[in-house]
């Protein structure tokens, strides 16, 4: 797919980041989250080899991608990642509805960083949840489900998220990274350490959770 | 349009008027209510009673009782009865349709004699409506 | 024998019998009658009692999942289920006449099952028909209950592995507010 150079040249300024070939998704995730937190009025486009283009439109929280997301490629080679510059009054960069943007963020979110911290996130901050996503929309496993719950009920930094959910640190980060990304995570640095029951392993296993999922067969 | 019976204006004479003949058989009746199966009250004596909770109550209980007779497997549920101190609760289906007679008795009626009442009573509701 | 009580609740018409239905290892016991009013909500029968399923959890332990009636008319069966139940699950169909409405009001009216356990909220219908996103129902939980932060998944309440996804949240929920002590607070 080559780019359309008309639509750039036509558009004040030509703002197209100088990108190298990468693989995976931790620049387009930097990419995501500085227009999101920043509220740049700007498309994101971007060419991805083997796919067709991954179109963006913050303002109308919406992307559009012929690669469904139970197919999200990891691994994906990013050749080129544009910012197109809209406006309030502006046409939407393709036909709506398109695909609700936090099910892209979630996956995104997950897979870019390689299991450490996003680089927008802060050492020694704990964090908590301020809105589930909606689990039905996104592919997820039971045991993001726990780590959110915890999230939900506490703050909890990511060591402390993976021992309270008794998980590896990098899935938790993993996690914390895709909930921050979706703009639902509160970050804090003064909160303090929350405490859990405590709970031998052997009591965990008896959770009704754990009975009902094994009884579920998940 | 509403197709519930307590809509219609000639069923719901017809059945204030046999709430009426059914307390002028026994006077022991207290209460009396004809009910959608679907806890709407089409009419009830006295008339100036509020009958809309009792309604959705007895529709409640008409529906676990029939649940139970399925659960146990014992065939329909032909009429429920609710003893108390001051009298007797009988309720039945009237017979084909998709209502419930329920009405209460004081203790000058026998159980028997409530129950044969309420039974003619609801026969006789059925007759009407053909 | 062990036994957890989940109920069901949400206006008519939201799922709650095909929801019990989906997840019920038994014959849902179920206590329909002919519904008068089919120019209010187009269905042919409605909820008179309640429904009854269940989930054998172990030779020793079940789940028990009541639906109520969700007419306001049954609203005394309300009462009685809700003192049975350490959860809920809160059904609300997308093309309600007010769904949002619906779904404040039920939050509000079964508010103890929330302090006492926990609740998830299943919006229905959110493929086929019109009616708010999912983040407007949030924002309304939000707005009316700040702080509150519960579960909101669209779901299909005839579809198995979602159904049981929203009560393994649930169960999860009820299980983290009681670890990190903030369930039976008021």
């Amino acid at each position: 797919m080559t780019m359309d150079v008309e639509h750039v040249a036509r558009v004040q300024p030509p703002d197209t980041v100088d990108f190298p070939v990468t693989v995976g998704w931790t620049p387009a995730a930097m990419a995501v989250q500085a227009v999101l937190s920043l509220n740049t009025p700007v498309h994101l486009r971007m060419v991805i080899e083997g796919h067709d283009p991954l179109l963006i439109d913050f303002r109308h929280h919406a992307f559009s991608w012929s690669t469904p997301l139970d197919e999200f490629p990891v691994e994906a080679v990013h050749t080129r990642l544009e910012t197109v510059p809209t406006s309030a009054d502006a046409p939407p960069f393709f036909e709506l509805p398109g695909q609700d943007l936090d099910g892209l963020l979630w996956e995104m979110g997950i897979n870019a960083f390689g299991g450490g911290p996003a680089f927008w996130l802060s050492p020694g901050e704990r964090y908590r949840l301020t809105r589930w996503p909606n689990l039905t929309q996104h592919s997820h496993n039971l045991r993001q489900v726990q780590m959110i719950a915890v999230l939900g009920n506490a703050y909890a930094s990511t060591a402390e998220l993976a021992k309270f959910a008794g998980v590896d640190e990098s899935e938790a980060q993993r996690l914390i990274n895709a909930l921050s990304l979706m703009r639902i995570l509160t970050r804090s640095a003064a909160a303090p350490a929350a405490s859990m029951i405590p709970q031998t392993a052997a009591a965990k296993r008896q959770s009704l959770f754990s009975r009902l999922r094994k009884r579920m067969g998940r | 349009m509403s197709t519930g019976l307590h809509m219609k204006p000639d069923v719901v004479e017809a059945a204030s008027a046999l709430l009426g003949e059914m307390k002028d058989a026994a006077s022991s009746l207290t209460y009396g209510a004809l009910l959608t199966d679907d806890g709407f009250d089409v009419a009830r004596y006295p008339v100036k009673a509020d009958g809309e909770r009792f309604a959705g109550m007895a529709s409640s209980m008409q529906a676990l009782s029939e649940a139970v007779a399925h659960e146990l497997k014992i065939g329909d549920s032909e009429y429920i009865i609710i003893a108390s101190g001051k009298g007797h609760v009988v309720q039945l289906r009237v017979p084909g349709k998709e209502l419930v007679l329920s009405a209460l008795f004081d203790n000058d009626a026998t159980v028997g004699h409530a129950l044969a009442t309420t039974r003619q009573f609801a026969q006789k509701m059925a007759d009407l409506l053909r | 024998m062990a036994e957890h009580v989940i109920l069901f609740t949400g206006p008519m018409g939201a799922g709650k019998t095909t929801a019990i239905q989906s997840l019920s290892e038994i014959e849902v016991v179920r206590t329909e009658a002919t519904n008068s009013e089919r120019h209010i909500v187009d269905k042919a029968t409605t909820t008179v009692a309640l429904d009854y399923g269940e989930i054998l959890v172990g030779a020793q332990e079940k789940v028990r999942l009541y639906g109520i009636p969700g007419q306001r008319r049954f609203n005394f069966m309300w009462t009685i289920l809700k003192k049975r139940a350490k959860g809920m699950v809160l059904l609300v169909n997308t093309d309600a006449p007010d769904p949002i409405g619906e779904l404040l009001f039920f939050l509000k009216e079964f508010r103890e099952l929330y302090d006492k356990g926990g609740v998830v909220v299943g919006v229905t219908r959110a493929d086929l028909v019109e009616g708010p996103s999912l983040a407007e129902f949030s924002d309304a939980l939000e707005r009316t209950n700040p702080g509150l932060v519960i579960p909101v998944f669209t779901v299909d309440p005839r579809k198995h592995h979602q159904m049981q996804n929203l009560l393994l949240t649930l169960v999860v929920n009820i299980e983290m507010r009681a670890a990190f002590g903030m369930a039976g607070a008021r």
